[in-house]
């Protein structure tokens, strides 16, 4: 929808009254701007309406709230009903903001707002939803990146579509992969189209998942972490870069052929050796030739998981 | 209709040029157009981030689209470094964009500062950064909405301080039977609800300011003032806008859980005659419905402009106008007048982000999300009749005798026998959402007079403490018989003379 359709439509629902004090030096003319039935009203629900609730109800399209054509069908001879409603909104609609209550306006006014929504509503009919442009779908192109609200992950989740059917979610809070799946790539279009309170869907199935960090001393208690952000390599792929317990770790994730599994390559710049635990999803192996690494020997190595 | 809205609108009075040229910008393709920060590079480019996390290069001249980063979190605030290097405040993180190979694309996403929790409540948005005078960059952190609990995990420490715990606070079936004892915004892990200072080279942060719900705007005035601008509702009766001072408290409790030291419970429940005294007053505040209902970011408005030239200028979601801040220093605390612009030029609403390029063109980012607003981008050029608009370029609140002045400086000379009309008002500090106008009444003006000079005018009536003095000055002609701007002055008298 262009800027001044959404504009105009937003013109329509500013009150007779806001319209008509701004041309106050030209009232004769002002009659011929709106229907009678508005500007033969009390300009008081008018006022009450542009001032408390223009800025989420429009007369033919819901926007944060629902349209004046849904509210009258709605509350048509429910006068009450409609106090009611105000005074204690409810969360009804999934992913759209709750009404604040609009107690503060008293009952009298509310009513009398109920009419004036009936009267803005007479004779128009709700809008189709405007076309949207054609948006690019994530993981259109492969690899790519996309930081979202991802589910088993902390709020600060990294996903990443490798090429072929592999993706993988990355927690920058946690500082490790925490799962890997088959498939697409994500559903984020509620969180985008909505208010952002749902997590995007994984879109195939979880094939892998990690429940503690491969690398590192298996020291008791809870390391320090820092996350550092990621580098994209030329073949598009991110590197993570982070911290734990002062030790810098880069980390690059790669598929295998045939989707077979995952690479991981490690570079450590300091730290002791420690021990990469097996997991029970993959079959493991290490470019070191023992899962015991030794950083001070070996700071880059790769690990391999083959899916069983 | 709007045809002959603006065919009446010709007819008013004597023509003078119009003062913009507005433009409608088109959007790159392929992406959702929300745009959630925008600044211009050294190069003359303009770095727009939009809602899906795409970071995108619109070349003003050639109007095209090239793709600088992407797969970002809501990113809200942009800062361009250098032509390589752009800052973005994203949900999790202030990132530094790094095109190191000078190809045009960003090839290092390097996190400068993540250390502040997430609890996953949609409504934990980051705002900035702004460059201060210092050096240093400033941000800002929303609290939570009650509108949804929290996830499972979350990033950052967990605060005990709310009726509700850990488990309690999840967004599962039961949140809407539970979710009153949240309270309406709340802030369970660090700095939500703060202003943090942060040292751009090592990353180390300094709480700055707390006692903030939905601070999206946060930038520097031309006097090196941080303003940050706030959002009607919880403890906020309408949208004000503070001038921020290290260690202030700006009136939103629910922050007041990470004061260092904090030791009186829940700070939700603290009586409001004791927030009352902890708070900072508000250096102006933007009428519900009448001025403003989502005030975004403020910049300042380069040469070129006229009169404007050096002011702040204040976006807004609601309604189709932009707003200026123009500020008086009584008893040494900022405070001032908020006044429309660009209110009768069809801007149209969203007007979230602002950015000026060399040439002196404002760019304005639109965005809704799920609220009111709009999409895409536009261009506002001043032309050669910028300089004789006739607008209000100052106001100050005086004492005279047991009553004050306010003295309006004019940016023409005025027309004899002013007529101003006034009125005041105010609204609660209180938990509910909103406020109604409370204390209204007409203000009485003993006299209206124009000084030696024809540019300022002394408006003599009595100022209420805390109140928004509502002046009306529509009847008013410049000498050459100019309209002004706009007519309606907003001040807010948190401190009398």
């Amino acid at each position: 929808m262009t800027g001044d359709a959404y504009f105009l439509r937003y013109l329509e629902i500013l009150s007779a009254a806001a319209l008509a004090h701004r041309m106050k030096f030209l009232p004769f003319f002002s009659l011929a701007l709106f229907p009678a039935s508005l500007v033969a009203q009390e300009p008081k629900p008018a006022e009450v309406f542009q001032i408390n609730c223009s800025a989420c109800h429009f007369v033919d399209q819901m926007v944060v709230g629902p349209s004046l054509v849904e509210i009258a069908g709605l509350y048509k001879n429910k006068p009450e009903d409609f106090v009611k409603w105000c005074i204690a909104p409810q969360h009804k609609r999934e992913g759209a903001i709750e009404m604040p209550s609009m107690a503060h306006l008293g009952e009298d006014t509310l009513r009398s707002l109920h009419g004036y929504i009936l009267k803005a509503a007479e004779g128009k009919t709700e809008l189709k939803p405007a076309d949207k442009p054609q948006l690019d779908e994530p993981g259109k192109s492969r690899p790519q990146v996309q930081r979202m609200f991802l589910p088993d992950a902390s709020p600060a989740a990294i996903a990443v579509a490798m090429p072929g059917s592999l993706s993988y979610c990355f927690d920058a809070s946690e500082c490790r992969l925490r799962y890997v799946w088959k498939g697409g790539f994500i559903d984020a279009k509620k969180y985008w189209e909505t208010n952002g309170s749902s997590l995007a869907k994984i879109d195939g199935d979880v094939i892998y998942r990690e429940e503690s960090r491969p690398i590192g001393s298996s020291n008791l208690g809870k390391p320090t972490l820092e996350f550092l952000g990621y580098r994209i390599e030329k073949d598009g792929l991110p590197t993570f870069l982070y911290r734990i317990d002062g030790t810098t770790v880069s980390e690059t994730v790669r598929p295998l052929p045939d989707d077979a599994g995952i690479s991981r390559e490690f570079t450590l710049r300091s730290g002791s050796a420690f021990t990469v635990p097996s997991t029970s999803d993959a079959q493991l192996t290490s470019s070191t030739g023992s899962l015991r690494i030794n950083p001070a020997a070996t700071p880059t190595f790769t690990l391999t998981y083959r899916w069983k | 209709m709007i045809a002959r809205f603006l065919l009446l609108l010709s007819l008013s009075g004597a023509v003078f040029g119009a003062p913009f040229d507005i433009a409608s910008i088109p959007s790159p393709e392929g992406i959702d157009p929300q745009v959630g920060g925008m600044d211009v590079r050294p190069d003359g480019k303009i770095a727009v981030a939009f809602h899906r996390g795409e970071v995108m290069l619109l070349d003003p001249a050639s109007q095209s689209w090239s793709r600088f980063a992407e797969g970002l979190h809501e990113p809200l605030g942009v800062l361009a470094e250098s032509n390589d290097e752009i800052l973005v405040m994203q949900r999790a993180e202030l990132t530094r964009l790094r095109d190191t190979d000078s190809d045009g694309r960003t090839d290092i996403y390097q996190t400068v500062f993540d250390d502040f929790g997430m609890t996953g409540n949609y409504h934990e948005f980051a705002f900035g950064p702004a460059k201060g005078p210092d050096g240093a960059l400033y941000i800002s952190l929303n609290v939570a909405s009650n509108g949804a609990g929290i996830r499972p995990e979350i990033r950052g420490e967990w605060s005990d301080l709310g009726e509700l715990d850990f488990k309690g606070m999840q967004s599962d079936r039961g949140w809407n039977d539970r979710k009153g004892k949240a309270g309406r915004m709340y802030s369970r892990v660090p700095w939500r609800g703060w202003i943090l200072r942060i040292d751009p080279k090592t990353g180390k942060a300094e709480p700055w300011a707390s006692g903030f719900r939905s601070p999206d705007g946060i930038g520097f005035d031309s006097d090196g003032r941080l303003l940050v601008t706030d959002n009607q509702g919880d403890w906020r009766g309408t949208s004000p806008l503070y001038v921020v001072k290290k260690g202030g408290f700006y009136g939103h409790p629910a922050s007041l859980a990470w004061e260092d030291g904090w030791s009186k419970g829940d700070p939700r429940k603290l009586p409001v005659a004791q927030l009352e005294k902890l708070r900072t007053g508000e250096t102006a505040r933007f009428p519900q419905g009448e001025l403003a209902n989502s005030p975004t970011q403020p910049v300042v408005i380069p040469d070129g402009w006229g009169p404007y030239s050096g002011q702040t200028l204040i976006g807004e979601m609601n309604q189709p106008r932009l707003v200026r801040f123009l500020p008086d220093e009584v008893n040494g605390f900022t405070q001032g007048t908020l006044v429309g612009m660009l209110e009768n030029d069809n801007i149209g609403i969203g007007n979230h982000r602002l950015a000026f390029t060399a040439d002196g063109s404002l760019w304005i980012g639109k965005t809704h999300l799920s609220w009111a607003g709009n999409e895409g981008l536009k261009r506002v050029s001043p032309t050669a009749d910028i300089k004789d608009v006739f607008t209000v370029t100052a106001v100050n609140l005086q004492k005279r005798g047991s009553g004050h002045v306010f003295r309006v400086t004019f940016s023409q000379p005025l027309a004899d026998g002013p007529q101003v009309t006034g009125s005041r008002f105010s609204y609660r500090y209180h938990e509910d959402y909103g406020s109604p106008e409370i204390d209204k009444a007409t203000l009485t003006i003993a006299s209206a007079t124009v000084e030696p000079d024809g540019k300022q005018l002394l408006i003599e009536t009595e100022a209420r403490e805390g109140a928004i003095h509502r002046l009306d000055l529509s009847k008013l002609r410049s000498r050459d018989g100019r309209e002004l701007d706009t007519a309606k002055l907003f001040y807010q008298a948190t401190e009398l003379p």
